[in-house]
């Protein structure tokens, strides 16, 4: 067995999670489980996507969301206002996103550390409070869609089902672009500046432009995730499309299941979605849910902080071939 | 060394989680409506008719139990609950044929927060197959939640959501209590011309947010239309603490009113900051903080401050003011509505309370008007609506703009002094007043 069957063997076993999340709602035919995976798949994706940044390339972003916001502003503009469908909206939700990203490389990529990572909460709120004084966008009060824009797509219930595909098939395109930038060189680079950004540079790796790639690499999904959730939304607005909290939970995820793997985040966030929602419906748990999220969070930050993926790795030193 | 960096982060990041959700967290001892389930045993006692028959019917809803909505939230739901409730005690409704209907409700916390409430809406249809809904708090959670419930062909009485864009966008099965934001400030207009016709220059000052810029733009408009000169037309930031520049602004602009405001912080900032700077006004009306008991704790600089306000328990809306205007009324006066939300919450009802009961209470009137459930039938009956109540004039618009309240009008509450004490007044419309308006504004 050669090192690239194991490698692929990631591959599967990431894509299988993702598949298995994406098509429980369609065996069961339940609209509820659809619901419910659309914001699993939907947070795999952005964790996912983070995980380029902050896994791979050790850059920590907390104003990630602000691509998602962006995105899905610029597609929901070409929607209700110059009336392109939905597919050409979500590709300009991700170019508008992965350009964003671009000029914001940069600017601000040569910060490091902390002072990247501050950098990036102002991004997001300086991006809210333009759209805010923006009237194109509909300033504070936003956007809403005609609710016969669903028609073309064979009513609201086709469209939300056509929604969950389009969130099935960017999933699976993020797993794949996870993975290629985990065992390619490119990744190879992201890594070596991970763990040390000059020796990096001494090796050979060109780091502003490997870090600005990762950056753009890292806001077009999410770019194209904003403009299908609030085409399934229906409606936009600042507050709606920048909360901050996301960015954190982002982050959390991807603390949960492993930073710097491909399936650490995809589990990380299925299992901080999954025990939310259970929280938040559940007799018991649905009066304190956030406390008792908050404090389940806590322990397992302090005793397994690698995160799953991390502890299995460190744990069982065997499956590391694979297990990426 | 990275590695520990990673744990601080991490620890810090759950920390801040922590702290944010036990701060937000109130775990509320809701008052479960308990009489609707066991009321499927007790029934066949009550009623001797064979042919009559108990439906118990699922009302569904979101709650902002935490998050910033939580406070207007929770008393919307409150209201709703007192609904149910006094329902339920009195034996249910008894529709044309016999069948009584009882109600329970089923609700999900939102978080105040637009992720979830797609998903828990569908929940509320699909799962515990709830038969009508009830909107969330505010504009954009309701919107939403609109598309589910339309999708699903479900009725949702929109309460606590005052935008006029949701029911122009042509959803059926929505429908509005509120007064829509287009008209909350227009009454302050009408009412300054009542008062002094010559005023003539007008300033807006307005809180950057969905719902205050949706009120001013409206009401920017109309004041034009109705020959007033608008000097200054300018929005601040949420969260803004001192209005010193945009104070010597108006000061410059020469306005001889001033009117927006946004939500009660920054409103009740702005009207001490304009009495302390003694801004030569003659009038000043703003949005959601002067209706608010607490708005008194200004003192003098609460005096003569005017606010829209969707109910007051002081309004004199009655059976013979129905009378007058050829409407039927419906449901409880405003102080037996008060006596019970008092017995039951040990508080009295703002308007967010109120409307949550109102939505219950149109519904129930639906219902008794369509002699059943069927949701095509009380639609029916939503749409030939024409009623008054201890809430106002409830009608709905069924043509361009489906859902959208037309009958409901804002009243204006304006504080002023009595036994050197202050007490909140309404002084328009003319036909609710309890006492005559003040008139000009004295810093």
């Amino acid at each position: 067995m050669s090192k690239k069957f194991f490698q692929h063997a990631s591959l599967w076993l990431s894509l299988g999670t993702v598949l298995v999340i994406g098509l429980w709602p369609i065996v069961t035919h339940n609209a509820l489980n659809r619901e419910t995976a659309f914001t699993v798949l939907s947070a795999v994706a952005l964790a996912s996507s983070l995980n380029i940044l902050l896994g791979y390339t050790g850059y920590v972003s907390f104003g990630h969301v602000v691509f998602f916001g962006f995105g899905g502003y610029v597609g929901f503009y070409t929607i209700n206002v110059l009336g392109w469908n939905i597919w050409m909206a979500m590709l300009a939700g991700g170019l508008a996103a992965a350009l964003l990203a671009y000029l914001l490389g940069v600017a601000i990529l040569r910060l490091r550390g902390a002072y990247f990572a501050l950098a990036t909460i102002g991004i997001n709120e300086a991006v809210r409070a333009f759209i805010n004084n923006f009237a194109p966008f509909g300033g504070p009060t936003g956007m809403t869609l005609n609710f016969k824009i669903y028609k073309a797509y064979g009513g609201a219930m086709h469209a939300l089902q056509l929604v969950f595909y389009i969130m099935v098939g960017l999933t699976i395109i993020v797993t794949i672009l996870s993975y290629w930038v985990r065992t390619s060189k490119f990744g190879l680079g992201l890594l070596a500046i991970r763990e040390d950004e000059d020796a990096a540079e001494v090796m050979g790796v060109i780091t502003p432009s490997a870090k600005n790639w990762a950056f753009v690499l890292s806001a077009i999904i999410p770019g194209m995730v904003g403009a299908i959730y609030f085409f399934k939304n229906g409606t936009i607005e600042p507050g709606l499309a920048f909360p901050l909290r996301t960015s954190i939970e982002m982050i959390v995820m991807i603390m949960l299941g492993g930073q710097g793997t491909v399936l650490g985040p995809i589990l990380g966030a299925a299992g901080y979605e999954t025990m939310r929602d259970y929280l938040l419906v559940s007799p018991l748990f649905k009066n304190l849910q956030l406390a008792i999220s908050g404090v389940l969070l806590l322990l397992i930050v302090l005793f397994i902080p690698r995160g799953l993926v991390g502890w299995l790795r460190q744990r069982y030193p065997k499956v590391r071939r694979w297990l990426i | 060394m990275r590695r520990k960096l990673y744990i601080l982060i991490g620890i810090l990041l759950v920390a801040g989680m922590v702290l944010a959700a036990c701060g937000k967290a109130t775990p509320t001892s809701a008052p479960a409506p308990k009489a609707s389930e066991s009321s499927q045993n007790n029934a066949p006692a009550k009623t001797s008719a064979p042919s009559a028959k108990e439906i118990t019917v699922t009302i569904g809803f979101t709650q902002s139990k935490t998050g910033k909505y939580n406070e207007e939230s929770t008393r919307q739901s409150d209201g709703l609950d007192l609904w149910i409730k006094q329902i339920n005690d009195q034996g249910g409704i008894k529709l044309s044929d016999g069948t009584v209907v009882k109600f329970k409700a089923v609700s999900y916390d939102d978080e105040s927060s637009g992720d979830k409430v797609q998903q828990l809406y569908t929940r509320l249809i699909t799962k515990d197959k709830a038969d009508f809904l009830i909107s969330p708090y505010s504009s954009g959670l309701t919107s939403s939640a609109a598309i589910i419930s339309e999708q699903y062909g479900k009725i949702m009485l929109a309460t606590g959501a005052a935008s006029d864009s949701i029911f122009k966008k042509g959803y059926e099965r929505v429908y509005q209590l509120y007064t829509p934001a287009s008209h909350y400030l227009t009454g302050a207009v009408d009412l300054l011309q009542s008062l002094d016709p010559n005023v003539k220059k007008v300033a807006f000052i307005y809180e950057n947010s969905k719902f205050s810029t949706a009120v001013v733009k409206a009401a920017k408009e109309y004041a034009e239309k109705k020959g007033y000169d608008v000097v200054m037309f300018e929005g601040y930031d949420k969260g803004t603490t001192d209005f010193g520049s945009f104070i010597n602004k108006i000061q410059d602009s020469g306005a001889e009113a001033v009117m927006g405001g946004g939500h009660f912080q920054d409103g009740s900032t702005l009207a001490r900051q304009i009495y302390e700077k003694k801004l030569p006004i003659k009038y000043l009306a703003l949005l959601v903080a002067p209706p608010d008991p607490s708005f008194a704790d200004l003192g003098d600089a609460a005096l003569g401050v005017v606010g829209p306000s969707q109910w007051e328990a002081s309004a004199n809306y009655s059976p013979e003011s129905a009378k007058a205007a050829g409407l039927t009324w419906f449901g409880p006066t405003s102080a037996d509505f008060v006596k019970a939300y008092k017995a039951a919450y040990n508080e009295d009802p703002d308007y967010h309370s109120a409307g949550g009961y109102v939505a219950g209470l149109v519904l129930q009137k639906a219902i008794m008007d369509a002699g059943s459930v069927d949701p095509a039938k009380v639609k029916a009956a939503l749409d030939k609506m024409d009623i008054l109540t201890f809430f106002g004039h409830i009608k709905f618009n069924t043509t361009d703009a489906h859902g959208l309240q037309i009958g409901h009008e804002m009243i204006y509450i304006q504080w002023q002094k009595k036994d050197g004490k202050l007490v909140k007044e309404v002084v328009w419309p003319k036909e609710g007043a309890t006492a005559a308006p003040l008139y000009p504004l004295k810093h």
